[in-house]
């Protein structure tokens, strides 16, 4: 009998503990915001040409200098841009805008949204350049842009640059490093939003030697991959020449190794194991390696971070052009809108599994299944207006080949813009103490 | 001795006044009768005794004549002396009370004393206690500036002659006072209006002032009763208003010191002894003795209202007076004397509180035998050995371990629910009287007492409060295991028990928990806990206290309902359980009464201290929230599942693989034969409420987001249970053990040391080192930067990530330019609905109204604290609206592009512009007719003032006060606190009446044993 009240004692006990657990309702801490920002495209300069490629034509847009909020559909699915960047609301969708500037060259890009770094591995500075940086700010308030320049001469003097809201300014890219020949621009914004967009033109005289669009990097890596570099060749030529240009960004010497991934197989070109690269200073190799494939990819491995790109050489129509492929980053699930484009697009990746679902500028869906083991190229269909990477794996890279009659071009398989998931802020006061 | 002859000369008459002195009276005949000099002739006059006065006088042969009972002493002398024979030279009158009895060489000592001395025309004899007659009462008196009689005595002095001799003073008591007579009649004997009482000190005044001396002669002797004055009868006499002999005492004090002294002096006298008649009063009620409190100010006040009396007294004294009044100033004791005898008297009482008297009784030496001493072994203990004593041990051991996981906690704490603490406590007492809070957007609510507390406390290191905070946090595990020892004593006489349990209690999860996360309230209540333990110790039967234990208790309930409200709920809960159980008592035995009492006492215990603490606690009825919050920030608990074994949870907490022994301890303890048990229940019914409470989520304290509550306060009590538990239990567990045959007591036995034992090896390495990188830290950098903190009250919408690497979370509150300081998260308000709005939309980049809306609360700028999401900064920089300023490595900040502040002007064009305002009240200028909005919450207590008059004010529709300006003019912006000071004069009246209540009752002169009086 002695024991029951004690037993009465723990019983009361154990119930509330059994009830406090279900009165415990799991608080949820943490709610989110989210949204695809907005994307950016590049404004079209004096002299050029641009389309922009739409997956709907229901896609709402904004040209730059637009102050109000109120946004317009495309209305067609390839978009001629005159003057004006546009600001697109594309949601998932990443659009690419191809440049050219008739019969001379030709370049993708894709628009994004807006980057808090951007490396660019291209372009002159010599005499010969008539490259352009171009700053987008998309917001409403004024900023400012730190503009970093290496060459072959190392680090040069910081550069910082206003731009006023809803506005762009362009920069002539040889005024960064005059005489210099080998650019890479790192665009770091300290306010604002800002996309840049660098265009690598070159002529000698009147004689145009080409240009491109050169897509940028957000990051160095250890682990850099082009999965897509054209290597036009024939019986009778000999490849054109390809410019591997690498830079250490940091404060250490790398020592690069370059693997070429093509359908000859993966190999180290002969001179490119353990090369060193000295830190700060754009080098440059001859990339030059005996394949038959029309289009290589290459993976360079680094004992620090370093951005690189490739420069090719390619002859569209008798013209010669030239292609910066640079450095994706690994493939996730993204649509991307490429009507009018009919991409030629190289997989790179050990292991190679690709889905992908096309949607035909008649609204049927294909679905696409590309798998391999180091590269891997398929062509997308002449009349898809988007293509949704449905299932990647790991370690997967991609880019894409675009030839057309007044150029090549290259642009990454990446998103334009990430879904941003922002969590909504909650009022406490506890921020008011260390 | 004076010769015969010379004594001879005089003519004595001895005149007996008695009323209602049947008890002394045969003593005073006697007395009387057996002088060495014999009395000429005596009188008596009886004012209309109801004993047996006028049988016994009549029965000695006295003459005598009776009036009736409202004649006066000085009245009932009249009309003895107008009754006698002419008077002739050298005739004295000599005045004798019924209650005082002149030793026998008394009137020979008078007489031999004037009689060289032909100016003397008053002296008087030395007199002594009734019942002690080495008590020295008197030895001639005298009047202080506030009124109190003075004779220059200490409280019961001892009569060893150090008084004696002949001395010039102001008067001597009319008992036993010898007059001349003819003086008598030539100054019309004592004032009529003085019926009783000082009716001497005015006599000898006049005598003086009429340029006569007056002493007193030691040599004689008389034993007085002062019957009258110590209330041992009652006082009838005519305009003694309601019979109270000190009402009258002190109207007539008043009465001499206004009739008597000089025309320019009388402010100043009516002013002190108004100040003293308040002083005493106050004095009195503190004692509880409200009627003599009432007689304080009634005597003072009555006398003031008759000024026509005291004018008429004047007159008379005019007249009488032949020498400067100056001549009395000598016989006025200095106000530094009083205040010297004051303090004598309140050291005297501290060192007999302090230091009883020793009441043991020495051995004479003479009764050592020194052979003896010899032999015996000398007392060499080597003082080493105090260190093998467990309480020493422990204490140092908990020292120890305190400092070394103190270590990051040298300097000014923050951090966890700390916030940083104000340089000196005048900022806490500004912050705890303040109408208006500038947190948020402004805050009317209440400022919790603990603030206060905080701010008092801190006057032992001069007011540094963040010097206290470190010290407190310091101090605070050795204070634990002091009071814990302190509890465990009165259980255990096993000091290898009580001190390792005590020093379990000061390292038990909530314990380290408490100091690591900044809750202060948990750490006065692990303090404060078994000090109440100990007092309640008889809670079930809690009408054997007296309603001062209750009230005393009440006094530290109020602290703790100060520092936390969740004590008020523990002590409810504990209050009901109890009452349940008296109830069913009640129902066997029906004793309604003792049940009511149990009831009523309790309900006293549980609610004054609630009320001591309005208005904080009454604004917990419409937020009760904070019956659940502790001071500081709302950090969260763990929930239920580690308040089980102990452990509050949340930051600062122990890690859950320290599980403490106190759920096994309770558990087993349920299941013993002794006290322990009795404990384990309280125990395991506070760590039931704190698996309940600890279940439960709220929001709070500036707070937005729900957090789990913290049962720091809960599991104190049931912390303490399980180690009270536990060294009841192992108090008589190895006799018990040896006793028995092995079986489960062994094992659970066995079981639970292996268990404590672990635990306490595991806390204090985990104490010594993780352990020490608590939340709070001293010296932490400041969130604000400090080029914000210039413009004073500048509103800035602060940005920042909160918590852990993995699980960090954005949130926001409206800064007013610097970092929060103590007790500003209690009073936080909650936030405003567009704000939220507007700082969520600038977050997640769709705010494009953001920096309007900002704007139009007065906030001025925008900080993102580093480290901060640089999407999030691109987004803001990306919003129209904002203009950024800086960019540091303290983090991002925006300008509101419009124009704001605090105060806000909008012209009938509708053009706005900021006005400057001051942190409270200011004043600035409008320059035209308008609308002045002030962006601070609405409250119905902010003023704007204009020319004298007060302008309209509305809210407008984001609830923001809104004042017609009608013309151009300085205006005055206040903020009323009207309100605020009710409720802390609400609040003090309160705390001064449980404070009365708790103190010690005085006793009324008539309840004092006539032993102790003389």
């Amino acid at each position: 009998m002695k024991l029951i009240r004690p037993l009465k004692f723990l019983a009361v006990l154990l119930s509330v503990v059994g009830i406090s657990s279900v009165l415990s309702v799991a608080v949820t801490t943490k709610s989110f915001s989210e949204s695809y920002p907005v994307v950016v495209c590049p404004p079209t300069l004096d002299g050029l040409g641009s389309q922009i490629s739409f997956s709907s034509k229901k896609t709402q847009f904004q040209r730059l200098q637009n102050r109000t909020s109120e946004t317009a559909q495309v209305k067609v699915l390839r978009l001629p841009v005159n003057k004006d960047s546009l600001i697109i609301t594309s949601e998932e969708v990443t659009p690419v805008v191809w440049q050219s500037r008739s019969g001379s060259w030709a370049g993708g890009g894709l628009c994004m949204g807006p980057a808090s770094s951007q490396w660019f591995v291209g372009g002159t500075a010599d005499v010969t350049t008539r490259g352009r940086l171009i700053l987008v700010n998309s917001g409403l308030s004024d900023a400012v842009v730190d503009v970093e320049s290496f060459t072959e001469n190392g680090k040069q003097p910081l550069r910082t640059v206003n731009v006023s809201s809803k506005n762009y300014i362009v920069i002539s890219i040889d005024s960064l490093a005059p005489g210099d020949k080998t650019l890479t621009v790192h665009v770091v914004p300290r306010s604002g939003r800002i996309n840049a967009f660098m265009i690598d033109e070159q002529g000698k005289g009147l004689k145009a030697l080409g240009g491109d669009l050169v897509n940028p990097a957000a990051a160095g890596s250890k682990t850099v991959v082009i999965p897509a570099i054209p290597n036009q060749s024939s019986r009778n030529t000999p490849a054109l020449p390809h410019t591997l240009r690498v830079l250490a960004p940091g404060d250490v010497d790398a020592s690069i190794t370059v693997e070429v991934l093509s359908g000859d197989g993966v190999f180290v070109p002969v001179g490119l194991n353990s090369r060193s690269v000295s830190a700060g200073i754009v080098t440059e190799f001859k990339l030059d390696p005996n394949i038959t494939s029309n289009v290589m990819a290459v993976r360079i491995s680094s004992t620090e971070p370093i951005v690189a790109a490739v420069k090719s050489t390619a002859v569209v129509q008798g013209k010669k052009d030239f292609v910066w492929s640079t450095a994706a980053p690994g493939l996730v699930r993204l649509t991307m809108a490429i009507t009018g484009l009919d991409p030629f697009i190289s997989f790179a990746g050990e292991s190679i599994d690709v889905s992908l679902d096309v949607t035909l500028t008649n609204g049927k869906v294909v679905q696409e299944k590309v798998t391999g083991s180091d590269i891997a190229n398929w062509r997308v269909p002449t009349n898809a207006r988007s293509f949704t990477i449905t299932k990647v794996g790991a370690g997967t890279f991609a880019g894409a080949l675009v030839s057309s009659i007044n150029g090549y071009g290259y642009f990454p398989i990446a998103a334009g813009s990430l879904l941003t998931k922002i969590e909504v802020p909650d009022s406490n006061i506890r921020v008011l103490n260390p | 001795m004076a010769s015969l002859a010379d004594v001879d000369k005089h003519r004595v008459t001895a005149v007996l006044v008695s009323h209602n002195g049947a008890v002394w009276l045969p003593e005073v005949v006697a007395a009387l009768t057996s002088q060495t000099r014999p009395i000429d002739l005596i009188t008596a006059v009886d004012t209309g005794s109801k004993d047996a006065s006028t049988k016994l006088l009549k029965s000695a042969r006295i003459p005598f004549f009776t009036t009736n009972s409202e004649t006066g002493f000085g009245q009932a002398v009249s009309l003895a002396v107008d009754k006698l024979p002419q008077s002739v030279d050298h005739e004295w009158i000599w005045l004798i009370h019924d209650d005082c009895a002149p030793a026998p060489t008394a009137l020979a000592e008078l007489l031999s004393a004037i009689n060289d001395r032909p100016q003397v025309v008053m002296v008087g004899p030395k007199l002594l206690g009734w019942h002690d007659r080495t008590h020295l009462l008197e030895a001639g008196i005298s009047i202080a500036g506030n009124g109190a009689r003075w004779t220059g005595l200490e409280p019961l002095e001892y009569d060893q002659g150090q008084h004696d001799g002949i001395h010039d003073v102001l008067s001597v008591s009319t008992a036993g006072a010898l007059i001349r007579r003819d003086v008598f009649e030539e100054l019309g004997g004592f004032d009529q209006n003085l019926t009783l009482f000082r009716d001497d000190v005015d006599f000898g005044w006049r005598a003086r002032t009429a340029g006569h001396t007056v002493i007193v002669a030691t040599g004689a002797v008389a034993f007085h009763a002062q019957a009258s004055a110590t209330e041992r009868r009652t006082i009838d006499v005519k305009g003694a208003f309601l019979h109270r002999p000190l009402l009258l005492d002190r109207r007539n004090a008043a009465y001499v010191m206004l009739a008597n002294s000089s025309w320019w002096m009388l402010p100043w006298i009516a002013l002190q002894l108004f100040g003293s008649a308040v002083v005493r009063a106050l004095g009195y009620l503190l004692a509880k003795l409200p009627g003599y409190a009432s007689d304080e100010i009634l005597a003072f006040t009555t006398l003031i209202l008759r000024p026509g009396m005291i004018l008429e007294a004047r007159k008379v004294r005019k007249k009488q007076k032949f020498v400067s009044a100056r001549v009395v100033a000598t016989y006025i004791p200095p106000r530094w004397s009083q205040f010297r005898l004051g303090t004598e008297r309140l050291v005297e009482l501290v060192r007999g509180r302090v230091f009883p008297e020793n009441t043991f009784v020495s051995t004479s030496i003479l009764d050592s035998v020194e052979d003896e001493d010899l032999l015996t072994p000398v007392d060499t203990k080597n003082w080493l050995s105090i260190f093998k004593r467990p309480e020493v041990l422990g204490f140092i051991s908990i020292a120890i371990i305190t400092l070394v996981n103190s270590r990051n906690r040298f300097g000014a704490l923050v951090g966890g629910a700390l916030p940083s603490s104000p340089s000196g406590a005048t900022d806490l007492w500004r912050f705890y009287f303040e109408s208006w809070h500038q947190v948020g957007l402004g805050s009317s609510l209440a400022t919790p007492p603990w603030v206060a507390i905080i701010a008092i406390a801190s006057l032992v290191v001069l007011g540094k409060v963040q010097f206290f905070i470190t010290i407190f946090f310091l101090i605070a595990p050795l204070l634990m295991m002091w009071s814990c020892f302190y509890l465990l004593k009165k259980l255990t006489s096993n000091t290898w028990i009580s001190i390792p349990a005590a020093l379990l209690y000061a390292l038990s999860p909530v314990a380290l928990a408490s100091i690591s996360s900044g809750h202060i309230a948990t750490l006065v209540l692990l303090i404060a806990a078994p000090i109440v333990a100990l007092i309640l110790h008889d809670w079930w039967s809690i009408e054997i206290y007296s309603w001062r234990k209750i009230f005393s208790v009440s006094l530290l309930f109020s602290l703790l309902y100060a520092f936390t409200l969740m004590s008020f709920i523990i002590a409810l809960v504990a209050a009901i359980a109890i009452s349940v159980d008296n109830y069913r008592e009640f129902a066997l035995t029906l004793d309604k009464k003792l049940f009511d009492v149990r009831i009523l006492k309790r309900s006293a215990l549980v609610f004054v201290p609630f009320f001591v603490n309005a208005p904080y606690s009454l604004e917990a009825l419409v937020n009760p929230s904070r019956f659940l919050t502790e001071p500081g920030l709302l950090i969260p608990g763990g929930g239920s599942l580690p308040v089980l074994f102990g452990n509050p949870g949340g930051t600062g907490s122990v890690p859950l693989w320290l599980v403490s022994p106190i759920l096994l301890i309770l558990a087993i303890s349920l299941f013993s034969s002794t006290h322990a048990r009795r404990i384990a229940e309280y125990g395991l019914g506070a760590l039931t409420l704190a698996v309940f409470v600890g279940s439960l989520s709220i929001s709070a304290h500036g707070n937005e987001g729900v957090a789990k509550v913290w049962t720091g306060p809960v599991l104190s009590i049931a912390t303490l249970a399980a180690v009270a538990a536990g060294s009841v239990m192992l108090d008589s567990l190895r006799q018990t053990l040896v006793l028995s045959h092995v079986h489960y007591r062994h094992v659970l036995s066995a079981l639970l040391l292996l268990v404590t034992g672990f635990y306490a090896i595991l806390a204090v390495g985990y104490s010594v080192t993780a352990g020490a990188d608590s939340a709070v830290q001293a010296n932490r950098a400041t969130v604000m930067p400090a080029f914000l903190s210039v413009e004073s009250d500048t509103k800035i919408l602060v940005l920042r990530e909160i918590g852990s690497a993995q699980d960090k979370k954005i949130q926001y509150y409206i800064s007013r330019g610097k970092d929060i300081s103590l007790g500003e998260p209690d009073i936080a308000p909650k936030q405003n609905v567009e704000i939220a709005s507007a700082a969520r939309a600038l977050i997640d980049g769709t705010g494009i109204t953001s920096s309007k809306v900002l704007g139009d609360y007065g906030i001025e700028y925008v900080f993102a604290k580093s480290p901060f999401k640089k999407e999030i900064i691109r987004s803001i920089d990306g919003l129209g609206g904002f203009t950024r300023t800086s960019a540091t490595s303290l983090g991002v900040v925006w300008r509101v592009s419009q124009p704001t502040s605090r105060l806000l002007f909008i012209n009938e064009a509708g053009v706005r512009s900021a006005l400057k305002a001051e942190e409270f009240s200011g004043r600035t200028f409008v320059p035209s007719a308008g609308t002045l909005i002030l962006t601070e919450s609405s409250n119905r207590s902010w003023q704007v003032l204009q020319n004298g008059f007060r302008l309209t004010r509305v809210n407008n529709e984001m609830g923001l006060p809104t004042f017609t300006v009608t013309e151009a003019g300085e205006i005055s912006l206040i903020h009323d606190g009207t309100v605020r000071r009710g409720w802390l004069s609400l609040q003090v009246i309160f705390l001064t009446i449980v404070i009365v209540m708790a103190l010690p009752a005085g006793r009324r002169k008539r309840e004092i044993s006539e032993k102790e009086l003389a």
